[in-house]
């Protein structure tokens, strides 16, 4: 089990590596079923011109879609499936999360700005109406390798990131 | 208030009468006017906190000024600056002057040697020290003001805008009327979305620069995508609007975005935008629409799940990076309506 894991996280840190030579947010993830791969994801944010496409939203549509080709109930599939990502899911993913149903969730590092359970709020195990299921986490897999990452984007993006943008907008008018 | 009933009266009498009138037919003559009342982020509508600290009473009134003085230099309120020194208990009381806070831990009784032991403060004219509980945060809305200054004298820097929303100042008719117009969007797709089994909730995205409505959908998570409420799929149809986008609403025509003209500079995802709900957003959307950088919220009715009002209170959190205003009761009636009304033709 622990050895599984951290090959996971390992192919997960790999994603956010992917991620940050992109110029996005440096998460990854992977949706494990039976000890099969269903659904990797990586931030697509800026792609997408989607703030909502984050790494477990890609992942998630990767696994309805392996749903729909096998013909297998995306509800017992999900209700098998294990989260692995780099860091912890923030409110948004932590509900989206919930509402899949998926019951276990191993990460990485703690997200300090939007973490959806514990850091900022607690979805993951609050008792919230029509919202699906709460889920367990297990925290800490290679955080610092994961936190290093996240350190190093935000250094490099966050100066010139959407606020330069908008304000490049406002002066063609 | 007066006016605007009268004003509703007539206009609600002749729909009445002209059954024909295709104006009238969202707002039924049944539904009273709608107000759009400002949800107030967490610290706002909390009730005021309050703490302890040491007062005492200032028994030679010709002393007043000097104790202040030097109270001030050698006790400064540096962790409560939002509290007057002096309160007037009024008739023939004396006044009370604030001494310093009083901790988490308060002894009960403290003597003026004790709480004022290096000097600095010549003591003559004050009497015994006693326990005040004191606002622990400056107000930021008049009602917390005004309970607030039950406790202590308060300074408060009133939020203009906050005041007006309260009082149902905050638009005019025309704005009213506007806003009306975009529900009318998010309420029509709703119904559109139900008519093909999806849940009946609508949205609508609004530039308010413009007034041009970018994208117009509704829930489909019976259909399209487990996940896309009708937040999800505005945000993605505005997306879709700037090239982008993760989905396509082929098989859902009331699910439509406006496309961007040659040349113009779009901004960052949702900012500056506004976004129309017929119904309260769950939590994923709610905080969907802080990745989104959303302006302002305008949603119909409450809901059980819902996270801007109801339960959590997201979308002003001083700990999250972005921060949008929230308005409910837009269109309430026909917002309320949806799902419980027999397929829409
Ligand atoms: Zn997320
Ligand atoms: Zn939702």
């Amino acid at each position: 089990m622990e050895v599984a894991a951290e090959r996971w996280m390992d192919r997960a840190l790999r994603m956010a590596k992917e991620a940050l030579e992109n110029g996005e947010v440096p998460v990854g993830c992977l949706m494990v079923y039976n000890n099969e791969i269903l659904g990797k994801g990586r931030n697509e944010v800026n792609e997408t011109k989607n703030a909502t496409r984050h790494a477990e939203m890609v992942a998630i549509d990767q696994v309805l879609d392996w749903c729909h080709q096998h013909d297998k109930d995306p509800a017992e599939v999900f209700a098998h499936t294990v989260l692995y990502v780099t860091v912890e899911p923030c409110i948004m993913c932590a509900a989206a999360l919930r509402l899949m149903k998926i019951p276990l969730v191993v990460y990485g590092c703690q997200n300090e700005r939007f973490g959806g359970c514990g850091s900022v709020l607690n979805i993951s195990s609050a008792n919230l109406t029509d919202t699906g299921e709460p889920f367990q986490c297990i925290a800490g897999y290679r955080a610092e390798e994961a936190v290093d990452m996240l350190k190093t984007f935000y250094r490099q993006e966050n100066p010139n990131a959407p606020k330069s943008k908008v304000r490049k907008k406002e002066c063609h008018k | 208030m007066g006016a605007r009933d009268r004003d509703w009266g007539p206009g609600a009498g002749r729909a009445a009468m002209e059954p024909d009138c295709k104006r009238r037919k969202m707002e039924e003559p049944a539904d009273p006017p709608w107000e759009a009342l400002l949800v107030l982020p967490e610290l706002e509508s909390q009730e005021i906190e309050l703490t302890p600290a040491y007062a005492a009473p200032v028994l030679l009134r010709t002393e007043t000024s000097r104790l202040v003085r030097e109270l001030s230099a050698a006790r400064p309120l540096t962790e409560l600056p939002h509290l007057k020194r002096v309160r007037a208990q009024g008739g023939t009381q004396p006044l009370e002057v604030l001494l310093c806070p009083a901790g988490p831990l308060p002894g009960a009784s403290r003597t003026l040697a004790e709480l004022l032991p290096d000097g600095r403060v010549d003591v003559r004219g004050l009497g015994e020290p006693f326990l005040v509980q004191v606002p622990a945060r400056a107000p930021l809305t008049r009602p917390q003001f005004e309970e607030a200054a039950r406790h202590w004298p308060t300074a408060f820097h009133e939020n203009k805008r906050t005041s007006q929303a309260l009082a149902g100042r905050l638009f005019t008719p025309q704005d009213k009327a506007a806003m009306g117009a975009h529900m009318e969007h998010a309420v029509r797709a709703a119904r559109r979305g139900a008519e093909l089994g999806m849940v009946p909730a609508g949205a609508a995205v609004v530039d308010p620069a413009t007034g041009q409505v970018l994208a117009v959908g509704h829930d489909c998570r019976n259909g399209l995508h487990p996940l896309l409420h009708a937040a999800m799929v505005c945000i993605d149809l505005v997306a879709c609007g700037q090239g982008g986008g993760a989905y396509s609403y082929l098989d859902y025509p009331a699910c439509s975005f406006l496309p961007p003209l040659p040349g113009d500079g779009l901004p960052y995802i949702c900012t500056g935008y506004d976004l129309y709900l017929t119904r309260e957003p769950c939590v994923m959307c709610a905080m969907a629409l802080v990745h989104s950088r959303i302006q302002r919220v305008f949603y119909g009715v409450s809901s059980p799940h819902g996270t801007l009002g109801t339960g959590y209170r997201l979308h002003g959190r001083q700990d999250l990076n972005h921060r949008y205003e929230v308005f409910r009761g837009i269109l309430e009636g026909p917002c309320r309506r949806l799902g419980q009304e027999p397929a829409a033709r």
